[in-house]
């Protein structure tokens, strides 16, 4: 958490090196800015991240986890993408059971050229959280 | 990580470019602070040949063994430090990286915020340094024959492309006579070839070189085994038999039906497909009555065949040429492209087919074998235009082969939602499957003109030749493992592999476990994941080396 003035939550974002990692770069050439607090973790495939991976992030003090793969259908390794969201989903239940927000949990779809998007994706999630925090403390 | 490891960090400022924000010079400070760092550099180009050439020598002479480099992406450069690594005698495996260019400089606009995450990044990429395993290359042999499903004119292409790389092809076709649809053909427009003269040439090739092996009226039964190493059961006739592989190239082709139901009528003897136009234009002697007002549909049932509309164009050509008829070709957009199809269409237009543009399909009513067709043009809306003729030809679908979705079971290959074989990514590998060893070519998988599948033709057997040509290829052994004495054989991984490159191994007469087969491997660790053992280990994406990037949540150096 930020130390100085407004809350800013800490989020983690799962990239597919294929495809959202490649856009948060594209952002990065196009100069959009997006908050600080996106941690971005490069693994070889959405396919990868685990409930494990999700739930230790918590653990660790995120206050939100994203994980983006490819667009359905366009995975680079078939199916990486689907296991991903339900993997997500997975996790989301598991949450909601200890009274954590689900909404902390998403799993999203990118384009290696969608830089916008990322920066926006990366914005949205930090509103969403800000707008949860009140919640999560009480 | 071990005592013996050595530590070097590479900070690099992209030019001078990022030192503007970032102050280095306090980070290489900061950095040397820490305890088990053995060494800081900072260089302001290391993607150059003469920073590379530092740093490898940085590397030999301090020991260093362990290698961070923070500096642009990844997805950048990551390759090309690697190879610093591996010249300088380092497991290429062994170096992590900080992208504090794309995503912290280059995105975050605010100077302080942006130099406490870069900070925070290079930390992150040393924890995950001191977690990496090396990855050794190994060879392994490979079978250098293909096998080639498909004697049609991409097959044979492909076959005798790679008898001339010297590599043995079995070409095994379902049919009788190798050929496929080109038999069929009656022209090659816009090609002045004859498709009889290109098949004889092709043909002879095939006879003369001792490379290719041709087996009609011959199927696939059965596929095991992986990249390398297929092992194949072909029946023929009576007999069945079992021959090895490296690879296997797909070459079955389409099948084109009439979608009756779409247009509402059936085919008769005014009322024929362009394959029965092509039939009658192959021999225009044995028909009765030449006819003298020939009109064409297409668009109708599918827009975007380049198949379809390449052969409505050039068998209008035909029918112009070998009967004198009139006519007339009613379509949508002709929207599809291909090497010579405007040529092809000014060509037809320049010969006096007229092109009559519809919105709303046609209506057809046939009345003593005279056809008359109601249309709309879309340059006249509202007005009904009524045009006849005495032969109308109809477009047909392109279906995938009847066979398909017997390959697919049998080689365990994806299939898209029309049925013809799933590229493992349309943009990036338009011929390769999900599984390595295994190719597509021609129109088993793609909507292509003649010319893009022969190139798709030479295009595969290369891709085949740099997988077999060296009789054995380098890969990265057991980057990713099964441990054994904890595998259970639940085959959770073996399903849930994309790419079907798990295989059983029978340990003892008792004991079966998965083992991961490192050719055919594409290292998405989506089995690392599923494993509810948690018995593989994923060696460059270790579950460690992913829960060591979450430390430091929310801390800011």
């Amino acid at each position: 958490m930020n130390t100085e003035g407004a809350f800013l939550p800490d989020i983690v974002a799962f990239c597919c090196a294929h495809s959202a990692y490649q856009a948060a770069d594209s952002a990065g050439y196009l100069r959009i800015p997006y908050p600080e607090n996106i941690r971005v973790i490069r693994v070889p495939c959405a396919g990868r991240v685990d409930v494990l991976h999700i739930l230790k992030a918590f653990e660790k003090g995120a206050d939100g986890v994203l994980v983006l793969g490819c667009h359905e259908g366009a995975c680079r390794h078939i199916s990486g993408n689907i296991r991903a969201k339900n993997r997500a989903q997975k996790a989301n239940t598991l949450l909601e059971e200890i009274g954590v927000d689900g909404k902390r949990v998403e799993m999203l779809t990118l384009a290696q050229n969608q830089g916008l998007r990322f920066a926006q994706i990366a914005s949205e999630m930090t509103e969403r959280i800000k707008q949860l925090e009140g919640k999560h403390n009480a | 990580m071990d005592n013996s490891s050595r530590l070097g960090v590479f900070l690099c400022d992209c030019g001078n470019t990022m030192s503007k924000t970032i102050d280095f010079s306090a980070i290489k400070a900061k950095l040397e602070r820490l305890d088990d760092i053995d060494y800081v550099a900072i260089s302001h180009d290391l993607c150059l040949i003469k920073a590379q050439e530092a740093m490898q020598k940085d590397i030999r002479d301090r020991g260093i063994n362990r290698v961070v480099v923070a500096a642009c992406s990844p997805e950048l450069h990551e390759h090309t430090f690697m190879n610093v690594l591996q010249r300088a005698g380092v497991n290429p495996h062994l170096l992590s990286m900080a992208n504090i260019r794309e995503q912290c400089f280059w995105t975050h606009p605010h100077k302080e915020k942006a130099a406490e995450k870069a900070m925070v990044q290079i930390v992150l990429a040393i924890n995950r340094a001191r977690l990496l395993e090396p990855v050794e290359k190994a060879e392994i042999p490979v079978n250098q024959d293909v096998l080639i499903v498909g004697g049609g004119i991409v097959g044979t292409e492909a076959a005798i492309e790679l008898s001339h790389l010297n590599l043995k092809t079995t070409l095994i076709e379902k049919e009788a006579a190798l050929g496929g649809k080109l038999n069929l053909f009656a022209s090659l427009y816009p090609l002045q070839i004859t498709p009889e003269e290109v098949l004889a040439s092709k043909l002879k090739q095939v006879t003369e070189s001792p490379n290719i092996d041709v087996l009609t009226s011959a199927e696939l039964i059965d596929v095991r085994g992986q990249a390398g190493n297929f092992v194949a059961r072909i029946k023929r006739g009576d007999e069945e038999f079992v021959r090895n592989f490296g690879a296997v190239i797909l070459a079955t082709g389409y099948d084109a039906q009439f979608a009756s139901q779409l247009y509402g009528f059936e085919t008769s003897t005014s009322i024929v497909t362009l394959s029965q136009l092509e039939e009658m234009l192959k021999s225009p002697a044995e028909i009765k009555k030449i006819p003298r007002n020939v009109g064409f549909i297409t668009d109708v049932s599918d827009e975007h065949s380049r198949i379809s509309t390449l052969s409505a164009l050039r068998n209008a050509l035909g029918v112009k040429e070998k009967f004198g008829s009139e006519v007339c070709i009613l379509c949508k957009n002709l929207k599809v492209d291909g090497a010579g199809l405007e040529k092809l269409y000014h060509d037809c237009r320049n010969r006096g087919v007229i092109f009559l543009k519809f919105d709303k399909p046609p209506k057809i009513s046939e009345e003593d074998g005279e056809i008359h067709i109601q249309v709309e043009d879309v340059l006249m809306p509202g007005e009904q235009m009524a045009l006849s003729c005495d032969l109308l030809v109809v477009e047909e679908m392109v279906i995938p082969p009847s066979d398909s979705e017997t390959l697919r079971s049998i080689l365990d290959i994806g299939l898209d939602p029309q049925g013809f074989y799933q590229d493992n990514n349309i943009h990036l590998y338009p011929t390769f499957s999900n599984r390595e060893g295994i190719f597509f070519a021609g129109n088993c998988h793609a909507d292509l003109d003649l010319i893009r599948a022969l190139t798709e033709a030479s295009n595969v057997a290369l891709s085949a030749y740099r997988l077999l040509a060296q009789g054995r290829v380098t890969i990265e052994a057991e980057n990713v493992m099964i441990d054994p004495s904890k595998c259970c054989f639940c085959l959770t991984c073996i399903r849930a592999c994309p790419h079907n490159a798990i295989r059983e191994v029978q340990v003892d007469h008792e004991k079966r476990v998965a083992q991961i087969v490192d050719l055919a491997c594409q290292g998405c660790g989506i089995c690392t994941a599923v494993c509810p053992a948690k018995a593989i280990r994923f060696k460059d994406w270790s579950d460690d080396q992913i829960l060591a990037e979450l430390e430091l949540v929310g801390a800011y150096l």
